[in-house]
Parts: structure tokens; C-alpha cells; sequence
């Protein structure tokens, strides 16, 4: 993936995230249980290596955000980052999610959803949905529906097959 | 020095069964696939396969997860020379001289030295992996609790500084993943840190899941998000390797396969950065520097040699200090430690025969891919004309899949998707993953020496700084750090060329 270089501005609310986060950090490692009624080396408490992270981040939090101010953070407009198409990304992400989150090893309507009709669905969906402006301007819309098909089928029973059949695990 | 060569013997015996080479050909192909597929990196790659071979014999898996890393590292550069388009982030150096010989009509050859390059770069890095991992593993078991700490501290810092192009992004992002890896119980006396009361997290993140969310996920919504073109393929002649080759350019190929090796050893800096090192020497060295970039032979021999040395290169470190070398190296160490195989300082006292096991990996690759490089040219065509939009929700099924199939929890998809989705959006504001992932993979030798230290000194913070090695590293780490300011930089150019007369005289 090709690396962008974000504007000052998304730079600044960058640092603000990473010196809020240092401080959360330092503020649960510090207030960690020190074990002391174990009677244990109190350089050994669990929170000293989570607080000395968390003011590490912090500072670095605060060297990015004098940097983006430097270079005219609060005059930048754009928030910055690489160009992506945002609908696309959307569709990818909600499928994804949909699909790892909402359908695999879930129960809709009272009934168990097998993992290879979710598979099968999530396949088919998202290859249909990604090619189908370029198949329809094409004229190829049965053979991206035959070729999504295809897909979808051959991956839901391959995955299904090598997973629960050759490395006996119990599918979600 | 016999021993080694028994033991590499005994080795080379041990994989030589029908099954295994069958094996091992399957391995190299699927890794050169990966890597010539823009959008599946070495390290999504080998992170899915570990997932795949869970329930194979250890030495197997292992030797299957070389196997796909060398084949990917050098796939990478077929879609370079080919599309432009690196296959992976090491072949982004092989893009400029190989794409630019492609467009000459000579995309044939530049495949055929991309072949030279990565065998003679693997072969190269693989006598080193054989030579200086004893070594190393030797000079480890010097290491206490002060030089370990300084170690997991050094690989965050280094990598930072020398992955992406800006290191201060890189060290929030190893910090980062640092603190990641303190969540869940803590090593020494099992108190559950920032779990929540939650049972999954108190058991802390699983590398693997997390590896397949950040490499894999991430790079699935970006592909994703980004139209792709149809690709457009130059007509092509013979990819047959030329002995001339290798003769003619034998100083570009041992310095770029010693700079590929030796960034490889470097904690967490990994392919692209041996390759760019590698081509930035070479261009300096050449007696034709105004070739490269427009179809120079020797570009893109330093390119691919130096990638593919990095490749045993990184796992130098893995073996010696249980410190990785790249991103790919830190799922390998991964799955070493699943399969049962404990890699460290003291691998070479309980285990010499796994070093020589994976050095006989290493040249079983090398073959590999030299035959399938040159063997299946036309078959990767048509790979390489698979629409991403086919492929990657295939491989978004086998990340989900991959992930539940270690522990066969849904807490490991949630952690998948978690890391996806943090991994992508860090990516877009230009914080590097490798600092991110080593964090994760180093924080608990940071933790656990850190407090061992303090103990053991009494709260004493001078053994840190005193002990030779410890001395050494943390002087390292102050070094890059210092020398990201112009004001440092510049004070320490002038003091070199003040105690470097001869420069002094040129620089008039």
C-alpha cells in the first residue's frame, strides 16, 4: 500500500488521539494493583512497564502535535490521509464485518447459520458487488452472476472440506 | 565447522521423501503466487499458511512457511517487472529498472535476472544464516536482563526510524504495539492487565489473528477500496536466466547479498529497505549510474538480490535472539513457538539441528523457486490477471477462517477484524505496521526484562548503561533518535569531517 503524507491537520488531531491515549495508559498503569499484600519486589508491579508506555506515547504525542503546529496545523483545511474511494470502502468494510461479525458462527432467527452458507453468501455478494458496474457496462451481468457463483460455491466447499475434514476443526 | 556441514547433511536427508518435495514445490509456487499477486504481501501470506498447517508435523509446517516467504519475496518482483506494480513492498526497487526493461520488450529478461538475483540473494543469505546464527546465539548467551530489554527497545526504535519515511509515526506506532502486548495477564505474576473483567482479554491478544487483522484485513479493504485497471502485459522474450549475468555483475551480487543479510539481521527493518539499501550501493558503485532507473540490469540484480538475502537475514535473529528480523519473520517466530520449536540464545545448546534444518529450508526454496521462476512464466500470466475482486474476498474467507482455526474462538475473528480496521486506518496516516507489529511481538521481553532488571539491581538504573552490550545498544538507540534533528545531524557531519582530514581536502 502506497504510503501518503497526511496534512498538519490530520497530523494534529493525530497527536491529540496518541497524548490522550499516553495518558489513559499511564493513568490505568499507574493505578494499577501493586500486589502489595503478596509482598511482592515492587519493581516487578504489573503497571510500571503499561505507565513508562503510556508517558512514551505521550511524549511522542506531544513532539507530533508541536511538529503539525509548526506546520501550520490550525491553518490546514484538509483532514489528509491517502485518497481512497469511500463508497467502495464502505462496501467492502460492511460486507466484512456483516460477515466475520454477524453471520459466521451466529444464530439468525433461531436457527444456526452454517459456515458454508455464510461463506457461499459473503462470496458471491461481494464479487457481484465489486464487478458489477464494469460487468453491467459490459453487457456480462449472467456471466459475472455465473462467475461469482462459481466462486462462491467452490470456496464454501474447499474451505469447508480442508478445514473441518483434513485439520478436524469444529466450524463456527 | 563439521559439525555444521553433519548436521546441514543430516538435514537435507531428512527432507528428501517424495512427500516432502512434493510439499516443498506446492510451498513455492503458493508463495510466488502470493507474492506476484499485488495486495497479498509475504507476510499476510505466511501468516494465513500458518493458520493451514497447524496440524502438520513441526519441522513440515516450518519448512512449508520458508518455503512460501522465499517464494513471495521473489514472486513479488514478477508483477513489478510485469505491471509496475510491486507484488510485495521489497520489489517497489525492482519496478524501476523492471518495469522500464519490460517496456523495451525485454520483460523475458528482466525476469530472468529477477531469478538470478533472488537464488544467488537466497544462496548468499542462507551461508551467512548457516555461519552467524551459531555465532550469534554464542555471543546471546552473554545477554542478561539488561541487554534483552535493550534489545526489544532497540528493534522498536530501529524499525521505526528506518520503515516508512517518518520515524516519529514509527515509534508511536511500536510503542503502540508495546503496550498491546502488556494487555492480558502479565508474566510474572499472572495479574490480568487491562482486561475488563473480560475472560478473552485477560488471556491477552493472539499474534497470529492479530498479524492476519493487520496484514491481511487491512490490506483487503485497501485493495478493495481502490479501483484496480485491467493489467496490460508487454509482449515478452525468453526468461531463461544468463550465466553472463552472474559473471559479469559478481561484485553487485555479493555487496547487495551482504547489505540484504545484514539489514535482515536488523531488528524489524525487513525486505524493502534491504532492497533500496542494496540499489542505492550499487547505483553508487556502477560504472554506468545514469542506466539506472531506465532498464539497468544491475538495478535490478542489487534489487533482488538484496530482498531475497534479507529474507535468511531476518531469520538470523529469530533463531539467536528470538528477535525478528521483519514483519514475515515475526509470524515465522510465531509459529516456531506454536509448533513447540523455542528459538533464543539457547536454540543452539537444546536444538543445533533446527538451525541446519532451516538452512537445508532455505536451499530447498532457492531451488524451488528457480525452477518454478523460470518453468511456469505463462501460467503466472494469467494469475496475475485474476481481478482482485475475485480474489479478495476469497482470502478475506481464509483470514476469518484462519484466525478461529488456532484457538477455534470467536474472540480471534473479533481480534482479526479489531486489528483490520486500526491497521487500515493507520496505514492511511502513514504510521508503518512493521514498528507496530514487532512491538507486539517484542513487548513481553521488554516487560518481563525491564522488571528483572530492576530487580536484580535493586531499583538501580546504572547496569543498564554500564554493561559493554547494554552500553552499546542503548548508545544505538539515543544515536537514531538524536540524529532524526538537522542540528545533530550537521554537528556530527562536522565532526567526521574534522576527524577525517582527507574528506576535509575534497570537501574544499
Amino acid at each position: 500500500m502506497a504510503e501518503s503524507n497526511p496534512s498538519p491537520r490530520a497530523d494534529l488531531v493525530w497527536s491529540l488521539v496518541w497524548i490522550a491515549v499516553g495518558a489513559a495508559i499511564f493513568t490505568g498503569g499507574y493505578t494499577m494493583e501493586r500486589l502489595e499484600r503478596q509482598h511482592i519486589n515492587p519493581y516487578t508491579a504489573p503497571g510500571l512497564v503499561p505507565a513508562l508506555l503510556g508517558i512514551g506515547i505521550a511524549i511522542l504525542g506531544v513532539i507530533l502535535l508541536v511538529r503539525s503546529v509548526r506546520r501550520g496545523g490550525f491553518a490546514a483545511t484538509a483532514a489528509g490521509g491517502e485518497p481512497a474511494d469511500h463508497g467502495r470502502l464502505a462496501l467492502a468494510l460492511g460486507l466484512c464485518i456483516v460477515y466475520a461479525g454477524g453471520l459466521v458462527g451466529r444464530t439468525l432467527i433461531g436457527v444456526h447459520v452454517p459456515f458454508w452458507l455464510a461463506t457461499a453468501l459473503f462470496v458471491f455478494v461481494s464479487i457481484l458487488a465489486f464487478e458489477w458496474r464494469d460487468r453491467r457496462a459490459r453487457g456480462e451481468l449472467g456471466r459475472g452472476i455465473a462467475v461469482a457463483a462459481t466462486c462462491a460455491i467452490g470456496t464454501a466447499a474447499g474451505v469447508t472440506a480442508v478445514f473441518q475434514e483434513v485439520f478436524l476443526v469444529r466450524l463456527p | 565447522m563439521f559439525d555444521g556441514l553433519v548436521l546441514f547433511g543430516r538435514s537435507l536427508a531428512t527432507f528428501a521423501d517424495p512427500l516432502t518435495l512434493l510439499l516443498i514445490a506446492g510451498s513455492c509456487l503458493l508463495g510466488i503466487v502470493i507474492g506476484a499477486l499485488p495486495g497479498l504481501t509475504a507476510t499476510m501470506g505466511v501468516a494465513l499458511l500458518t493458520t493451514l498447517t497447524l496440524k502438520m508435523p513441526s519441522n513440515t509446517a516450518l519448512l512449508v512457511l520458508v518455503c512460501s516467504y522465499v517464494g513471495a519475496i521473489y514472486g513479488g518482483s514478477r508483477s513489478a517487472i510485469l505491471l509496475n506494480i510491486p507484488g510485495t513492498p521489497a520489489n517497489a526497487a525492482a519496478c524501476l529498472d523492471g518495469h522500464a526493461l519490460a517496456q523495451q520488450g525485454l520483460a523475458g529478461r528482466a525476469i530472468g535476472i529477477s531469478t538470478t538475483g533472488s537464488v544467488m540473494g537466497t544462496l548468499i543469505g542462507m551461508f551467512f544464516l548457516a555461519v552467524a546464527t551459531p555465532w550469534l546465539g554464542e555471543v546471546a548467551l552473554k545477554f542478561g536482563a539488561y541487554e534483552f530489554f535493550w534489545l526489544a527497545l532497540f528493534g522498536v526504535i530501529i524499525s521505526g526510524n528506518l520503515t516508512g519515511n517518518d520515524p516519529l509515526k514509527g515509534w508511536i506506532a511500536g510503542f503502540v504495539g508495546l503496550f498491546i502486548a502488556t494487555i492480558g495477564q502479565d508474566p510474572i505474576h499472572a495479574y490480568e492487565r487491562f482486561a475488563f473483567d473480560n475472560r478473552d482479554l485477560a488471556g491477552g491478544f493472539q499474534l497470529i489473528p492479530a498479524l492476519v487483522g493487520a496484514f491481511g484485513f487491512a490490506e483487503v479493504l485497501t485493495v478493495l477500496a481502490a479501483k484496480t485497471p485491467k493489467p496490460v502485459i508487454h509482449k515478452f522474450d525468453t526468461p531463461l536466466p544468463r550465466l553472463g549475468d552472474v559473471l559479469k555483475y559478481w561484485r553487485t551480487i555479493i555487496r547487495s547479498g551482504v547489505i540484504g543479510t545484514f539489514i535482515g539481521v536488523v531488528p524489524g527493518v525487513g525486505e524493502d529497505v534491504a532492497s533500496w539499501s542494496s540499489y542505492a550501493a550499487a547505483r553508487r558503485a556502477s560504472k554506468e549510474p545514469e542506466k539506472f532507473g531506465k532498464g539497468s540490469v544491475e538495478g535490478l540484480m542489487a534489487a533482488e538480490t538484496g530482498d531475497n538475502a534479507c529474507v535468511p537475514g531476518a531469520i538470523i535473529p529469530v533463531l539467536a535472539l528470538a528477535v525478528p528480523g521483519s514483519a514475515p519473520a515475526a509470524v515465522l517466530m510465531a509459529a516456531m513457538i506454536i509448533h513447540g520449536v523455542q528459538p533464543g540464545p539457547l536454540i543452539m545448546v537444546n536444538n543445533p539441528q533446527f538451525v541446519f534444518d532451516v538452512v537445508a529450508m532455505m536451499l530447498f526454496a532457492t531451488i524451488g523457486i528457480f525452477f518454478f521462476g523460470i518453468a511456469l512464466v505463462k501460467p503466472l500470466l494469467k494469475v496475475l490477471q485474476v481481478p482482485r475482486e475475485i480474489i479478495m474476498p476469497i482470502v478475506f474467507v481464509l483470514c476469518v477462517i484462519g484466525s478461529y482455526a488456532i484457538a477455534q474462538r470467536l474472540f480471534d475473528v473479533w481480534t482479526m477484524l479489531g486489528f483490520g480496521v486500526v491497521g487500515y486506518i493507520l496505514r492511511r496516516y502513514n504510521y508503518p505496521m512493521a514498528p507496530f507489529v514487532l512491538g507486539i511481538v517484542l513487548g513481553d521481553l521488554l516487560d518481563k526484562n525491564l522488571r528483572r532488571g530492576l530487580v536484580l539491581s535493586d531499583g538501580d538504573l546504572t547496569p543498564f548503561f554500564t554493561r559493554p552490550i547494554s552500553a552499546t545498544l542503548a548508545a544505538i538507540c539515543l544515536a537514531t533518535i538524536l540524529m532524526n534533528f538537522a542540528a545533530v545531524r550537521r554537528a556530527a557531519h562536522s565532526v567526521y569531517v574534522a576527524l577525517t582530514p582527507w574528506r576535509r581536502v575534497a570537501e574544499r
